[in-house]
């Protein structure tokens, strides 16, 4: 034995016969290290929630860059989450796609854009959401 | 009025879930331009794969050639079968269905059984109830629509979900297992053949009613085991258990190569054969995985396939050790002066490499040679491209310039890859294509 408590040989005295060993034995108790990092996230499990109903969806236009999102930028889309108010949405108005804070005033819901200049969209027939914008992914390299 | 075949409503209670138009329906839901439209797969194949609802209304079916498609309804929207898509919603499917019951058993890419006895109370509603909870939230999570029938057996189960199409909901319990079978042709019920349809109408049984209602002497005297057990299930008496296991991800690799025009030349065919094992062995040596058995098939003009398998006398992923099977097993389905579409091979029965045993007659020496080789030109390929390394048999296959692409074969999620992407690998997440 080592200083360090391990057992460095791959065979041992042991009175005689020689018993093989299978691999290195680690005496003394176990690090609280190691222990720690089985409760650890990774990246999937912090930005998804609900695996089968998380989708991505590649930006295009520059409607929010005014709330960080940019063209070019990956969002990842929640279909099963039910959207609230001042939840991103991916959303079709009136047949077109779009992705917008929804705001929910009473009776009354609207989509509004990041940029404080744009006008408030009022869908006049139809209103669909596909999901809710749960995360935005930039990858830099 | 009709006897019950059994009084029994609820013995077990088991669902056969089949997914509408699966491929189809998956373009649709990621690409929302295509709801409402005839949508077909299979472009690359030349047939198709699966049509969408709006083109089976127009005539269009599993089967049909392309330009038969076109000439049907020109304004079909044909596209490449993108399977890595349609496989990420098969795994969501039956994730979503294990959420219900941990008795699922995916019986194909498309469609699933479940076992649901005794959870009437956990759910707080009736089987039928439970299935269309089951509909609903594929339907909202997925944005695809699957059929469902619930009874009391497989068979059953499986009646009942052909009933009705797209977004069925049929449920059979066992009291009125009877009514759905009086006017159902014998042929339709799962698992019965032309020959055994043929010997039943012999002896006057046309419905599936009439076989339910035949005595036990009758089917002991006539039928094998297989059928004795359809016609315990369409009475009503489970016997095919639900089996949950989750299917292997690698059973088996396969890789294709359809090309145009037809061709009779024996040295591209074998070259190209050569290639696609070529493929498939590299795929299997990235998952440490070696095969068991190696088929082999070759596509004729008019679509008829012919193909033969090769048992290997020990698990491998090296081609090296292949090439003469191959050529074997390539002389025995090929014909002079006959015009081919595709070739391709499929290795099955993967076992991890290292568990792989070696015979009592294995070179072992020749075999780490040949072990070494691959790890260089695996390493070559990773540096230069795929094939900088290849054998002579597939070298035919590099003097035939192939236009890969050319014909929008390749499914745009291969091609719009995102940063960190690679031809290889892609985040294992589908992509909503819309316009935001």
């Amino acid at each position: 034995m080592t200083e360090t408590g391990r057992l460095e040989k791959w065979k041992v005295e042991t009175g005689g016969q020689k018993l093989p060993l299978l691999g290195v034995v680690a005496a003394g108790w176990p690090s609280p290290a190691e222990e720690e990092l089985v409760d650890t996230l990774s990246l999937d499990d912090l930005l998804i929630e609900n695996r089968e109903a998380t989708f991505i969806v590649r930006v295009t236009g520059d409607s929010m860059v005014e709330a960080g999102i940019l063209p070019g930028d990956m969002v990842l889309v929640d279909t099963s989450q039910t959207p609230r108010s001042g939840d991103i949405v991916i959303a079709q108005v009136d047949g077109e796609w779009t992705m917008k804070y929804l705001i929910r005033r009473g009776q009354q819901v609207f989509l509004m854009g990041a940029n404080a200049h744009q006008p408030v969209i009022r869908p006049k027939s139809e209103l669909k959401i596909a999901g809710v914008v749960t995360a935005v992914i930039r990858k830099y390299k | 009025m009709e006897q019950p075949l059994t009084l029994h409503s609820w013995p077990k209670a088991i669902v056969h879930i089949d997914a509408d138009a699966f491929f189809a329906s998956c373009e649709q839901a990621l690409h929302p331009e295509l709801r409402g439209k005839p949508v077909v797969t299979g472009k690359e194949r030349g047939i198709v794969a699966a049509a969408s609802y709006e083109a089976k209304a127009r005539g269009i079916g599993r089967g049909l050639r392309l330009f038969e498609v076109k000439k049907i309804c020109p304004e079909a929207i044909i596209l490449p079968s993108d399977y890595e898509t349609y496989s990420l919603f098969s795994i969501r499917m039956f994730a979503i269905l294990r959420r219900f019951s941990p008795d699922v058993e995916e019986y194909s890419i498309d469609e699933a059984f479940m076992d649901l006895t005794g959870l009437r109370r956990l759910y707080q509603g009736s089987y039928g109830k439970i299935a269309q909870q089951i509909q609903e939230t594929i339907e909202r999570e997925l944005g695809i629509t699957v059929s469902i029938g619930v009874s009391v057996t497989k068979v059953l189960a499986k009646v009942a979900s052909q009933v009705q199409k797209p977004r069925g909901l049929t449920v059979i319990p066992g009291t009125e297992i009877h009514r759905f079978l009086k006017d159902l042709p014998i042929e339709e019920v799962w698992g019965i053949g032309p020959n055994t349809s043929a010997l039943l109408n012999k002896f006057g049984i046309r419905t599936a009613l009439d076989f339910a209602k035949a005595s036990e002497a009758f089917v002991k005297k006539y039928l094998s085991k297989p059928y004795q057990e359809i016609w315990h299930e369409l009475n009503g008496r489970s016997v095919y258990p639900v089996v949950p296991e989750t299917k292997s991800d690698y059973q088996s690799i396969s890789k294709t190569k359809t090309f145009t025009p037809p061709t009779d030349r024996e040295d591209f065919l074998f070259a190209q054969m050569a290639r696609n094992l070529e493929n498939a062995c590299t795929k299997a040596r990235r998952y440490d995985l070696a095969a068991r058995r190696l088929f082999l098939y070759m596509r004729r003009q008019d679509f008829t396939d012919f193909g033969v398998e090769i048992r290997l006398t020990r698990p491998t992923a090296y081609p090296l050790e292949l090439l003469d099977v191959l050529r074997e097993g390539f002389s025995q389905i090929y014909r002079p002066h006959t015009l081919y579409r595709a070739t391709g091979v499929v290795l099955s029965g993967l076992v991890p490499t290292e568990s792989a045993p070696f015979g009592l007659f294995d070179d072992r020496v020749r075999i780490e040679r040949i072990a070494q080789v691959y790890r260089v030109i695996d390493g070559l390929a990773e540096r230069f491209g795929k094939h900088t390394v290849h054998h002579g048999a597939s070298h035919r296959v590099e003097l035939h310039a192939q236009h890969e692409g050319d014909r929008g074969d390749i499914p745009v999620r291969k091609i719009a890859l995102f940063k960190g992407e690679n031809k290889r690998q892609r985040l294992g997440l589908p992509v909503l294509s819309v316009p935001v």
